[in-house]
């Protein structure tokens, strides 16, 4: 366990000394919020304040999907650099390695979107502190979700080009496909299964029956299946590092 | 202090169809300071990651201080320390947040840490720099203080791969004294260089070319196995020159200085060879051998013929 304090403890000093990227992960969740929710919820059967407070959980899930998952792209600069020779030698456990990662990846995402949650009065959300803890907990459920699926990918590639790829094939059609921005209920069949294996929609699923109390998913499905996401992610990323260079 | 802190047996590496390393034996003592010296492609980079616990053999074994580098990899990296030739300092942190990050890797408590830390920097002329942050170090510096993180753990073993890559001669000079005092402290040294004057600096040398080990010895043993001396020859037509001392019963090597004959006393032939050769010597050398003689005699080839940056060879005496 020390060895995840360890990597946790290194990364939150790293980003502290960066922190004015913290201030510019916040930026495009804002502009989705107000300016996609403005003009779609103008359109839309629930109306401009009803759409608002519907996207609001997929905006918070779309911060913490891209930065949950580009966090890891440190990963990718250490090992450019060299530095990350020093841990994978350093007597870690190697899943104290990939487990440190994930947390400190999650701590990133989710800074920017507590942030986020100060703007709910604004759209008329004001949750009681139930509702709050609950979102704040499927948000950290959610955080480490989009870690551990930036780690794997991470450990996987030796240079930092991949990661706007996949973000474009990967990150995007996963939040598309998730419901953050429409109801799932009244999405065409084929998106509805494509959702059921999509991590992004249990997350976002997850966060909107804390605020909004009400689900897409089984209540009791959200919190399985990201733990199951999170263990797989975890585990390919742990063997990756447990092969050293000849990964 | 006196057992083997390395041990290498038929050690085989491919990768795909490309070996790597072909069979290697090797013993290193405890308390040894011990280098590996080749050509870039001869295999080094690959034995060391093996020993560093960053890649597996495809074949045989290695142990470091008794433990199998495989199937006890936690124990081997609790013992020894890495200093590779990547620049690996976190540039953002401090030199002591460097160095305190890594005692947190090898499980020190905040206050060993820290005790570490301050006693290590001061033992490595390091401390009035300890709070500059990474990216404002040089070049030399970032190395020095790089040896300086991987002694935190108070390690047995050191390993250090082509270390001193990019250094200027001063910067190189400053780095192995601090080495060599490591090494007097009790602690085994085991690296990897392709410039032969640093290589002159270890108890004991491993040639390897190719894949394997070519020659393990002293230096002053390695150099004495060429036996004699010497020469080197410039002449106008240096091919014909070595077919007509093939001819003679030489077996002359062509190396980018010229030609270089090995004789067991070379003062004596060279008068003979200025009479009799049948092309114009513009240029004759009579040297104590070197490593890269060594190599070279041993290989028909150098130790710079890989890429990168070549040192100037090491001026060697001429005759009169």
């Amino acid at each position: 366990m020390n060895g995840v304090a360890a990597i946790v403890v290194l990364d939150l000093k790293r980003l502290w000394v960066d922190r004015i990227r913290l201030v510019s992960s916040l930026i495009q969740p804002l502009l989705y919020l107000f300016v996609l929710g403005s003009g779609l919820g103008a359109s839309s059967v629930m109306g401009r304040a009803g759409y608002l407070k519907f996207i609001f959980p997929g905006v918070v899930g779309l911060s913490l999907l891209f930065s949950g998952v580009f966090a890891a792209i440190l990963i990718v600069f250490d090992r450019q650099m060299g530095f990350f020779k020093a841990v994978l030698v350093a007597p870690l456990p190697r899943w104290s390695i990939a487990i440190g990662k994930v947390i400190s990846g999650a701590l990133q995402a989710l800074a920017p979107a507590l942030v986020l949650l100060l703007f709910m009065p604004l759209l008329g959300l004001v949750p009681g502190w139930l509702e709050l803890l609950e979102l704040i907990l499927a948000m950290a459920a959610a955080a480490v979700t989009f870690s551990a699926l930036g780690v794997a990918v991470a450990a996987r590639f030796h240079s930092t080009t991949v990661f706007p790829i996949i973000s474009n094939a990967i990150l995007l059609p996963m939040f598309f496909l998730s419901g953050a921005l429409f109801p799932l209920e009244a999405a065409p069949y084929w998106l509805q299964v494509a959702a059921h294996v999509d991590p992004v929609a249990y997350a976002i699923d997850l966060m909107r029956g804390a605020l909004l109390g009400r689900t897409y998913f089984p209540l009791w499905l959200g919190l399985p299946v990201l733990t199951g996401f999170i263990a797989l992610l975890t585990w390919l990323s742990t063997r990756v590092f447990a092969s050293g260079e000849d990964a | 202090m006196s057992g083997t802190a390395i041990q290498v047996e038929k050690l085989v590496k491919n990768y795909g169809k490309v070996e790597a390393l072909r069979g290697i034996d090797l013993d290193v003592e405890e308390g040894e300071m011990f280098a590996l010296l080749g050509p870039n492609g001869a295999g080094k980079t690959t034995l060391f990651s093996i020993l560093a616990t960053l890649r597996k053999p495809t074949s045989g074994s290695a142990r470091v201080l008794g433990h199998d580098v495989v199937t006890q990899r936690p124990t081997v990296r609790g013992l020894m320390s890495i200093v590779f030739q990547e620049p690996a300092l976190e540039q953002k942190l401090s030199v002591r947040a460097n160095l305190e990050t890594m005692g947190a890797f090898y499980g020190l408590t905040a206050g060993v840490r820290r005790t570490r830390t301050d006693a290590v920097l001061e033992e490595l002329g390091l401390a009035d720099i300890a709070d500059r942050r990474g990216d404002k170090l040089s070049g030399g510096q970032k190395r020095r203080v790089e040896l300086a993180r991987a002694l935190v753990s108070d390690p047995r073993m050191l390993f250090l791969d082509e270390a001193t890559l990019g250094l200027d001669v001063d910067g190189r000079r400053s780095f192995w004294s601090r080495v060599r005092e490591i090494s007097r402290s009790g602690r085994t040294v085991f690296f990897t260089t392709h410039y032969m004057e640093e290589a002159e600096g270890a108890d004991r040398i491993a040639l390897i070319h190719e894949g394997r080990i070519i020659a393990l010895d002293t230096p002053r043993n390695l150099k004495n196995r060429v036996g004699g001396g010497v020469i080197l020859l410039r002449t106008d037509d240096d091919e014909r020159a070595a077919s007509w001392l093939s001819d003679q019963g030489f077996s002359p090597e062509s190396s980018e200085r010229g030609l270089l004959l090995v004789y067991r006393e070379p003062a004596e032939l060279l008068p003979t060879l200025l009479r009799d050769a049948p092309v114009r010597i513009r240029r004759a050398e009579v040297h104590e051998p070197s490593l890269e003689d060594v190599f070279l005699t041993l290989t028909g080839k150098g130790l710079e013929s890989g890429p990168g940056e070549t040192p100037a060879p090491a001026a060697a005496g001429a005759a009169p």
